[in-house]
């Protein structure tokens, strides 16, 4: 697992194989949670319904747009610093760490209104789900965010090269796992019905 | 080699465009409050296109070996199946 | 040894021994208890024993823990301990504690040990696991301290490792959650809540990280394999353990008056427990297979690998088999529980102590690895209590499984005691199981004599 260290290995994942392990574990569990999820909704129906309607539909779909977009960043960071641009990265990494703080303050704001109606897990099983499931979510882009930071701080001081880029790799693939996750659980939990 | 650099810029731009407008139909049909076995259907396609868009290109496993996009696949093949299977179960 | 101060280890591994052979003679006479019930009644009584069986393994597993980081720290640091001399007094302190509230459980009636220890003061006693006094309670967060204290200075003044850093942070985590030993409030609910707090979040929470960090430097030192190496992969599990780990406490949240959404967070999360401990075993053993030396202590090898897999038998698998709230609606609190305490302890805390103890102990007695004998004769004692433990926790397996059916699930429950009658020939069967057990553990005492050519350093 160590192969990784210099050279890159074209059969291989991007980025240092511990994060592989991360994120299929991830997925597992998100995997777990949407399923649970959906059969849940299988016994609840017209429950889950109504209660879906009260989320905000809108601020889950422009956070889809944040997040792709973001995650777009963080592919053009990757690209450049394949050509050993430091800076650039750097600049590309920002755009995308700053997308997710937008991703995290719209979020807050959707807590915000269902805690001030008094929404909690206890409420019934579609917001518990809903609250487990984005807060679950929130507290993988808040460390995405903090992976993402430290690579940019590495960047700036121009620490990678043309060569030695595993390091922005790995970062890179856990945040398209934010992504990804976000992908699955946005038509899920907002949109069908 | 500008070249090709400024082209995979722009395939992947188009990846992040594609996206979006998938984004936005899943935002419409729920926006139209529309329902239903096909609608279902309709939108985890859609996410099923999307999730492997993300694996394949941005997250680059398209250039790895065969396994590591047949997970990516099998996990929404599996989970986007219990989902729908869960929802036609719902139905009865 | 490449240090001197290294050597405060020894008294602790000794006292650890000596305790577990302690916990394991009370669990043979409380192990007849369940068949024989007035047996030695009415001088030990069942709660009694069950309570110097438990206290014994947590302190012996302790006495491991502190033996083991102030041998493994000073090499880590790559300097001597900041102070050997307490150390020693906190060795002394705490065995002499250790002792005097096992003989205050023994000789003193319960009731009158809290009366006379000022547990109206401060009410913290009676709890399962936390029965002790209260000075003894404050006693273990005092030697708690003086361990943490002495190994982190030790780490300040030295070479900083991952090994070093994951050891400190789960001997940190150990001392704040024993600090809710203290909290005992009136209503059941919190009271149960924040006691999972100290129990839960040790075995399944911080003392994972001791057992990670330990694990991962007797590896590095048998094979030879890459420090780097070695210490990428601790990290992913201790961040796999903590997360899983953390969350999971919520599978003990089921049925005592919580939220109903733990039982989703508890399910789900608790589920996933058993990942890092299957990383560790593969990890374990990709390690062994590609290492760079043949170390001479091929029975510290041994203990290695067998921690691995015993720690995901018993804490992983059998932990997984009555985590999921459907299931433990039925399992909760059965002898399905008892089966996974005791091959989740031994497979992941016994084991990993006697890893360390197998592997630094000859050092101690000045060679790299003792001779063939004694080291054929640890390999008996290791295969012998690992089996006989396999044992135990499948008949009280039969044991859970039998009670579960009769007592909650068939269409005429019995009563608890009527169910323990149905069910005897399990005990009589674990009984049978731990004596095999004690054979084990008395030769690998035995091995601790055994003279012959040790190997010496190369």
């Amino acid at each position: 697992m160590n192969e990784h260290s210099n050279t890159i290995n074209q059969d291989d994942l991007p980025g240092d194989f511990a994060i592989w392990i991360f994120i299929f574990a991830e997925m597992l569990a998100f995997g777990v949670l949407f399923v649970a999820y959906a059969f849940t909704r299988a016994q609840n129906i017209e429950l889950f319904n109504a209660s879906q309607l009260t989320l905000n539909r809108t601020s889950g779909a422009i956070n889809t747009l944040v997040l792709i977009t973001s995650s777009y960043f963080a592919v053009r960071g990757v690209e450049a610093i394949k050509r050993g641009l430091n800076q650039q990265c750097a600049h590309w990494l920002t755009g995308a760490f700053l997308l997710g703080g937008v991703f995290v303050g719209i979020k807050m704001v959707e807590f915000q209104s269902k805690f001030a109606a008094d929404i909690t897990m206890s409420t019934n099983n579609f917001y518990m789900f809903y609250l487990s499931l984005t807060f679950f979510h929130f507290m993988h882009v808040l460390m995405g965010m903090v992976i993402l930071a430290v690579i940019i701080m590495k960047a700036r001081r121009g620490g990678y090269s043309a060569h030695d880029y595993v390091g922005v790799e790995t970062g890179a693939s856990f945040w398209h796992m934010v992504d990804f996750l976000w992908i699955i659980l946005f038509p899920l939990v907002y949109i069908i019905r | 080699m500008n070249n090709t650099k400024a082209l995979s810029n722009l395939f992947f731009t188009v990846i992040l465009l594609v996206l979006a407008v998938l984004t936005i139909m899943t935002f419409s049909l729920g926006e139209a409050g529309m329902a239903g076995k096909g609608v279902m259907l309709t939108l985890l396609a859609i996410t099923m296109i999307k999730s492997q868009l993300v694996a394949n290109y941005f997250m680059g496993l398209r250039r790895t070996k065969f396994l590591w996009r047949a997970i990516m696949f099998g996990y929404f093949a599996i989970v986007g199946g219990l989902i729908a299977v869960a929802y036609l179960m719902g139905l009865k | 040894m490449k240090y001197t101060s290294q050597a405060v280890a020894k008294p602790y591994f000794i006292a650890a021994i000596a305790l577990f052979l302690g916990q394991i003679l009370f669990g043979l006479i409380m192990g007849l208890q369940y068949v024989v019930g007035d047996f030695l009644f009415p001088a030990i009584p069942f709660n009694v024993a069950r309570m110097v069986h438990t206290n014994l393994l947590i302190v012996w597993l302790l006495f491991g823990f502190m033996g083991a980081s102030y041998y493994l720290i000073p090499e880590e640091s790559e300097t001597e301990l900041y102070s050997p001399k307490l150390a020693i007094l906190t060795f002394w302190i705490f065995l002499v504690a250790g002792a005097v509230t096992v003989l205050g459980y023994l000789l003193v009636p319960y009731a009158s040990l809290a009366k006379w220890t000022g547990n109206d003061l401060l009410n913290t006693m009676g709890r399962e696991f936390l029965e002790q006094p209260l000075p003894t309670k404050v006693g273990i967060v005092l030697v708690a301290l003086s361990w943490l204290f002495n190994i982190v200075m030790t780490v300040l003044k030295g070479r900083k490792t991952a090994i070093s850093l994951v050891l400190s942070l789960g001997m940190l985590g150990l001392a704040v959650f024993f600090l809710f030993s203290f909290y005992n409030p009136v209503n059941l609910v919190k009271d149960k809540f924040y006691w999972w707090w100290v129990v839960h979040l040790w075995v399944e929470g911080v003392w994972e990280l001791i057992l990670g960090a330990m694990l991962a430097f007797v590896l590095i030192k048998v094979t030879g394999v890459d420090r780097e190496v070695i210490e990428k992969w601790l990290y992913v599990i201790i961040t796999m353990t903590l997360v899983t780990g953390i969350i999971g406490t919520g599978h003990h949240y089921y049925w005592i008056g919580t939220p109903a959404y733990w039982q989703w967070w508890g399910s789900i999360f608790s589920a996933l427990e058993p990942i890092p401990f299957f990383m560790m075993t593969v990890f374990a053993f990709n390690m062994v297979n590609k290492r760079r030396r043949e170390h001479p202590n091929k029975a510290a090898v041994l203990w290695a690998l067998g921690t691995s897999v015993m720690a995901f038998l018993g804490a992983g698998l059998w932990g997984f088999l009555h985590t999921l709230a459907p299931v433990n609606y039925y399992a909760h609190g059965t002898q399905l529980t008892a089966a996974h305490g005791h091959l989740a302890f031994y497979g992941a805390y016994a084991l990993v102590v006697l890893t360390m103890i197998s592997y630094a102990m000859p050092i101690m007695r000045g060679r790299a690895a003792n001779s063939e004998k004694a080291q054929i004769m640890e390999m008996w004692s290791f295969w012998l209590m690992t089996i006989a433990m396999f044992f135990i926790a499948l008949f009280l397996t039969g044991a859970g499984i039998v009670q579960i059916w009769l007592q909650r699930i068939s269409n005429a429950p019995m009563s608890f005691m009527a169910v323990q009658d149905q069910i005897s020939i399990f005990y009589w069967a674990r009984e049978g199981a731990g004596l095999v057990f004690l054979i084990g553990l008395l030769l690998y005492i035995g091995s601790f004599f055994v003279k012959g050519e040790s190997k010496a350093f190369e």
